[in-house]
């Protein structure tokens, strides 16, 4: 009798375990204001939508729920403390409160346990931020995988506040199934405790259409039209902004967009740049501004003219309203400028001495780190970074020799922007964990 | 008869300054074409490769191969439009995407497609009429697509009818209330104009650059007390900037030109 019911039990866990539903994907944070963020999940059935949350572990009480069901979960969760903790876990139904001294809620296969996310500070507050930023990282190989794991050991218990994907996020095609892999079986843990911002690459716009605003891009991610994050409306999420502490971030389309000098993106983009009281600026977008790696920025017919675009057209109105960091990939390399401005032809037209604002290698222990005026300054210098090696790099004969660089590595890894106050340092870590470059703006 | 300049490009490897992604394309679809050469999708697809990369004449060789292989293969008559598009021919373009329409006529990129090439052909009317087939279609359309419908009118009041709806479709965007504004400005609708600034300007991280604009179009509309209210009400906005955005050049320009303002429209001046 009781080897009959211990059949039966097992076979009913077995039952329920089976019809339990997996978590295919995430959960991933989207849209991070000081007061709200989206949390989306996959699921390998349909079901309710619901975030359980709170401030503490043990006082998760909250919730927040999608209409209908789904296995695209969905989530805002609004009304939240700028700058505060919160733990979360995702599921069909409120996650139960916990039974005194019982054990905590762990991740099991295909059912991830409670994460956290730390609510962005209110605009213009100084608070340490750390960003990771990912440019070409999509390969699902394991150069992508050590460029992730350098990362984390570098940031070690310092927590990462956001992160940025430059573009051909997920190769070869940016379809969902790419995604998967390259996105979301390879960073599930940053997904889920970080915001993550993408910007379309060429890569991912083989499964996608900015002007349609369809496509597995913007079906994986939701960004801010309206101005939620901080910045301007800009009605569409193949461009947006958003604030974090003291730092305006600005994401271009330089691949699928109108790039005309009077179309919607460019006067988006003034209005945007007229708009913030943001001690810094930092711009990404996917095609580089100057390159001599994988790419050519000097030939007019090298990615459909989308490098010039964003140098001749771009990049001018970027600089008059003193962008100070400039965030590219495309080119599968490292490449660094000096402060500069002003240079916005081909690679002979590079005067250093007009275009150079600071010689130095942006160092403090080298020949001096990079000053700007806080006094938000038209053509006042900017660093132009290209760090589209996150997933692969340029393998042989890349001429590495655009005269705007400072420094140009073919070498695998990824970047960490940390800005404190008025100071922004940049350091670039390669697959194996080596500081490779670092620069630093200081405003005054 | 197929001329021997289009047979070229199927035939001979063809090196494009050895751009990465066409490597990469040609590597993987050169052998998959050796293997399966009468595979009409495989044509379209590196077809479409050298469109993106504006190679238009190895582009055709392989559209042309599709269509012999398989002359309603989807999307081929769609990827012939955008090279017709691409390289000027108009009227070769709308025809194609219209064939496209015939196998999806549901398809909302290739109505815009059409409505672009009805536009350059110089036909609105029909532009018209597939961009608001094409917005019905869509969720969430991007400004760029109601910019480019609004703009073809015919009229103001209808351009301007265009952005309203999908501002109130979709939410705010920066870009159509710009040029929302300036459609309103432009037709003399002045109380329309100044409701707008106002609404944008209590949303506004920054308010001094839209308080100035609504002195200008005070001042256009005949009204100067009000503009000069507009002005000074910019000037306390750029007065209470913190000191590093005050110092700016863009906020010193700024309050040079409200000052100027403020001193052309002086009440004491006859």
């Amino acid at each position: 009798m009781i080897s009959r019911l211990a059949i039966l039990g097992l076979l009913t866990v077995a039952n329920v375990m089976h019809a339990a539903t997996t978590v295919l994907r995430g959960p991933y944070l989207q849209s991070a204001t000081p007061t709200s963020m989206v949390v989306r999940w996959r699921t390998d059935t349909t079901e309710a939508s619901v975030v359980t949350y709170g401030t503490e572990k043990s006082k998760m009480t909250a919730t927040a729920k999608a209409e209908g069901v789904s296995a695209e979960h969905v989530v805002q969760l609004s009304n939240l403390q700028p700058g505060t903790t919160y733990y979360y876990a995702v599921g069909a139904t409120p996650l139960a409160p916990p039974a005194p001294n019982a054990k905590e809620v762990e991740d099991g296969p295909g059912r991830p346990g409670i994460s956290s996310f730390t609510t962005p500070p209110l605009p213009g507050t100084v608070k340490p931020t750390r960003i990771w930023v990912l440019g070409d990282p999509g390969t699902k190989n394991q150069q992508q995988a050590n460029v992730r794991d350098a990362y984390t050991k570098f940031t070690g218990q310092r927590a990462t506040d956001l992160w940025l994907l430059l573009g051909d996020n997920a190769y070869p095609e940016g379809t969902d199934a790419d995604y998967q892999k390259a996105i979301f079986e390879m960073y599930p843990s940053y997904l889920r405790n970080s915001p993550v911002w993408p910007a379309l690459g060429n890569h991912d716009g083989k499964s996608a259409n900015s002007i349609t605003q369809s496509g597995v891009y913007y079906d994986i991610f939701t960004l801010p039209t309206r101005g939620q994050a901080g910045g301007v409306a800009s009605g569409t999420e193949a461009y947006y902004s958003f604030d974090y502490a003291n730092i305006h971030f600005i994401c271009l389309d330089s691949h699928d967009s109108d790039r005309s000098n009077d179309g919607a993106m460019m006067q988006w983009l003034k209005a945007d740049l007229a708009a913030t009281r943001a001690d810094w600026i930092i711009a990404f977008f996917h095609h580089p501004t100057y390159t001599k790696g994988t790419h050519d920025s000097d030939k007019d017919s090298d990615s459909a003219g989308r490098m010039n675009d964003m140098r001749a057209i771009f990049l001018p109105v970027l600089e008059q309203a003193g962008v100070d960091l400039i965030l590219t990939g495309h080119s599968h390399v490292y490449e660094r400028s000096w402060l500069i401005d002003g240079h916005y032809g081909k690679s002979v037209t590079f005067d250093k001495a007009a275009h150079v604002k600071q010689a130095t290698d942006g160092r403090a222990d080298g020949t001096g780190v990079y000053r700007k005026p806080r006094a938000r300054t038209p053509h006042a210098g900017e660093v132009s970074v290209v760090t589209g090696s996150a997933g692969h790099a340029g393998g042989k004969n890349v001429p590495l020799n655009h005269p705007v660089f400072f420094l140009s590595l073919n070498e695998v890894g990824s970047s960490v922007v940390d800005v404190d106050g008025l100071r922004l340092d940049f350091t670039f870590l390669s697959e194996d964990g080596r500081k490779r470059d670092w620069f630093s703006i200081v405003k005054e | 008869m197929k001329s021997l300049h289009r047979l070229i490009p199927l035939l001979v490897p063809i090196v494009l300054s050895a751009h990465p992604e066409i490597d990469a394309g040609l590597s993987r679809l050169n052998p998959l074409i050796a293997a399966r050469p009468d595979d009409a999708a495989l044509y379209l697809e590196r077809g479409r490769l050298y469109l993106r990369h504006e190679a238009w004449l190895e582009a055709e060789a392989n559209f042309l191969r599709a269509q012999e292989l398989n002359p309603r293969l989807l999307g081929l008559a769609r990827a012939q439009g955008e090279l017709a598009l691409s390289t000027r021919q108009p009227e070769s373009a709308r025809k194609l995407f219209g064939r496209e329409l015939e196998l999806q006529p549901d398809d909302p990129e290739t109505l815009v497609l059409r409505a672009r090439a009805h536009a350059t052909a110089g036909d609105p009317a029909a532009a018209i009429r597939d961009y608001d087939l094409a917005l019905l279609r869509i969720a969430s359309p991007s400004p760029e697509l109601i910019l480019a419908r609004a703009a073809l009118g015919p009229t103001p009041p209808e351009a301007l009818e265009v952005i309203e709806r999908a501002l109130s479709r979709l939410g705010p965007s920066m870009v159509l209330e710009l040029r929302a504004l300036s459609l309103e400005e432009s037709m003399g609708r002045h109380d329309d104009a100044l409701r707008r600034v106002d609404r944008l300007t209590a949303t506004a991280e920054r308010r001094e650059g839209w308080l100035k604009r609504r002195g200008d179009i005070l001042s256009r509309a005949q009204r100067p007390a009000e503009a000069r209210a507009a002005y000074a009400a910019a000037m306390a906005e750029v007065e209470r900037l913190p000191a590093w955005l005050r110092e700016s050049p863009d906020a010193i320009r700024l309050a040079a030109q409200l000052q100027q303002r403020l001193n052309s429209s002086s009440p004491t001046q006859p």
